[in-house]
């Protein structure tokens, strides 16, 4: 059956606004990461003296825009209000990104290169050295993921670098296993012989020939880990084994809102939770159209 | 046949177990905390020191500590080969009580959150794959790709500000049963089968009523992946031979679809196995929102307070579970289509 007379293949045109929304949250997300801790109204890791500020009402906004604009307000207007401390929650929720998407790029980094290089050498290579390295490898994956990220952090000490650091440990198995397989089956193809009746060396086919060949799946993976990773560092900070205060986070903004939200201040908590939801369906969507172009051709 | 592969799988499965507790022991060891301190207070003396390190037994070689652990020196203290799981440095109970305790709430959270899941998913994604392309079709993949990206412990505190802070409909998120309610005798663990064995139904409700918000969150988080999964299955099934032949004899469109549902449920098995496993610790989110004190928040206490048996005890059991269940669930998959077993 080929694919054109597939009557329950997925549509060929998936939507469109779906994929721009995707790209656009991600874009936004990244600006951010770079100009946001320095365009909010208010330093994000010091307080305010006004403790639990609700958000203004949406009937006050355009006075308070022209009364921002006209240079007339006491201080700058707080769009989300403050939390029980007084920090503004809106200067922290444009400056989280640089902490949220930093861990999460450079643990995916890191779990990518250690990852991918192993899974060169595990499916070109196979001897016992190989084969224990997959043992390992299935060892590491059967940890499960929260726990082992929480033991790594809290252990050794509440530092971006050792949330990256641990990111990358529970993400590391995935690449490994993902390029292993494309490499089992691109070794078999007809241009690694050829490289080899040309005299190539063992070593100098394999990163030459099989890896730019084996990256696809990795990479393909790579926007889906990113948002699971920001998820991850979300998570550690709520259960408190995540960056320190005051820095700005997403989930540990959720975190200290979250005893007031019973009491009913709710948007201490929901618009950094707003932005997280966003930012990783962001991600996914891009993921999903990223694995659809790939297998479409 | 099957006894003999039951048999390789379990000892796999043992093997892995004993690698993943040799990793973890020397793992938590190697890194920079200082459980002793911790244990004693920043300003204990000297002597106070060396008497806690002792006793935890900290002050001997790590090698001889994991033979203590496993089980190798019953002439010190039981280990992992005479089935104890240790002490906990913190309270002085053994681990073992302490996860049983705490374990009975998790599984009832996460095997409710899953049953609930499934009952949305599939029917949802069966529809959808029906009808490939169509606007439900869309908003269906939309959907479950949102679902399955999402903060679940935000949107726990989220359904509590609705549902019991706006509506009043939901209990406080504060635990398993309401402050004033005393629990029914342990006999199982889980509160649902205790309330009813011990004949209290309304204590029953009450439970149940306590777990409508995390297992909505769980479920919701849930069915994202899920019909993701059946969508994908039900269209191949829906592509391959047999229903072709089930349409061309002119079979009634809801028989050809059950049967098309049959085929497209053994792959998702697996799936469901992996899924599982995750949430035993993924769930500490949902659990940590709503106070309910499952084996997920008895994990972060124990790494909080740098309680390495603890530790060790809660990823030794999350991971057999986990084992457990994709050997279950692998044998499943082989009872539903025979052709896995060969």
């Amino acid at each position: 059956m080929t694919a054109a007379a597939d009557p329950l293949a997925p549509p060929r045109r998936r939507p469109d606004w779906l994929l721009r929304t995707g790209a656009g949250i991600v874009a936004v997300v990244c600006v951010l990461a770079v100009i946001g801790p320095s365009i909010g109204p208010y330093d994000p890791t010091l307080t305010t003296p006004r403790v639990a500020v609700p958000p203004p009402p949406a009937a006050e906004i355009p006075g308070l825009v022209a009364g921002l604009l006209a240079g007339t307000l006491p201080h700058p207007p707080h769009w989300m209000g403050t939390d029980a401390s007084g920090y503004d929650v809106f200067s922290r929720v444009i400056a989280a990104p640089r902490t949220d998407l930093v861990i999460a790029l450079l643990a995916n980094g890191l779990s990518l290169a250690i990852g991918v290089f192993l899974g060169l050498i595990a499916g070109y290579f196979r001897n016992w050295g190989t084969e224990l390295l997959m043992r390992v490898s299935d060892v590491m994956q059967s940890f499960p993921v929260f726990i082992s990220a929480m033991v790594l952090v809290a252990l050794a000490g509440r530092s971006t670098a050792n949330i990256i650091i641990a990111l990358a440990f529970v993400y590391t198995p995935i690449y490994v296993r993902l390029t292993r397989a494309e490499v089992l089956s691109q070794k078999a193809r007809g241009f690694v012989e050829a490289a080899r009746a040309m005299g190539r060396r063992e070593l100098s086919i394999a990163l030459t020939h099989v890896l730019p060949n084996s990256l696809a799946p990795a990479l393909i993976q790579s926007s889906v880990t990113i948002g699971f990773a920001i998820l991850l560092t979300a998570g550690l900070s709520f259960v408190g084994a995540g960056v320190r205060p005051p820095t700005p986070e997403w989930g540990l903004m959720i975190s200290t809102g979250a005893n007031q939200i019973i009491l009913g201040e709710w948007w201490p908590s929901v618009f950094p939770g707003i932005a997280i939801s966003l930012t990783v369906f962001g991600f996914a969507v891009l993921g999903n159209a990223l694995e659809r172009r790939h297998e479409g051709g | 046949m099957l006894s003999r592969y039951i048999l390789r799988r379990v000892l796999i499965g043992i093997v892995q177990l004993l690698g993943l507790t040799v990793a973890v022991f020397f793992l938590i060891r190697l890194l920079p905390a200082d459980p002793v301190s911790r244990l004693v207070g920043m300003n204990a003396s000297a002597e106070a020191y060396a008497q806690a390190e002792a006793q935890l037994g900290l002050n001997r070689p790590v090698p001889e500590q994991l033979a203590i652990y496993l089980g190798l020196r019953p002439d010190i203290g039981p280990g992992l080969l005479q089935g104890s799981l240790g002490t906990s440095w913190v309270t002085g109970s053994t681990v073992g009580a302490e996860i049983r305790a705490y374990l009975p709430v998790t599984l009832e959270l996460i095997t409710l959150g899953f049953l609930v899941a499934f009952a949305v998913a599939v029917p949802v994604g069966m529809l959808s794959a029906l009808r490939p392309g169509g606007r439900a079709d869309k908003g269906v993949f939309v959907y479950s790709l949102f679902a399955g990206s999402q903060p679940e412990f935000w949107w726990g505190l989220l359904f509590v500000y609705v549902f019991y802070f706006q509506l009043g409909w939901a209990p406080p998120p504060l635990g398993r049963l309401g402050p004033m309610t005393a629990p029914p005798p342990p006999v199982s663990g889980f509160m649902l089968i205790d309330t009813l064995i011990a004949g209290q139904p309304g204590k029953f409700v009450e439970a149940l009523h306590h777990l409508m918000l995390p297992v909505a969150v769980l479920a919701f988080v849930l069915s994202g992946p899920i019909i993701k999964m059946v969508r994908q299955n039900m269209a191949r099934a829906l592509q391959s031979d047999f229903v072709l032949y089930a349409n061309a004899a002119g079979l009634p469109r809801g028989r050809v679809a059950a049967y098309a549902l049959r085929a497209a449920m053994a792959p998702s098995i697996t799936l469901i196995g992996i899924l599982y496993g995750f949430m035993l610790s993924g769930a500490v989110l949902v659990e940590t929102v709503f106070s309910l004190g499952g084996i997920g928040q008895y994990a972060v206490r124990s790494v909080l307070a740098f309680d390495y048996p603890a530790i060790q005890g809660v990823v030794l059991v999350i991971t057999a579970i986990s084992l457990l269940v994709y050997l279950a669930l692998d044998l499943i998959h082989a009872a539903i289509d025979p052709r896995v077993s060969h």
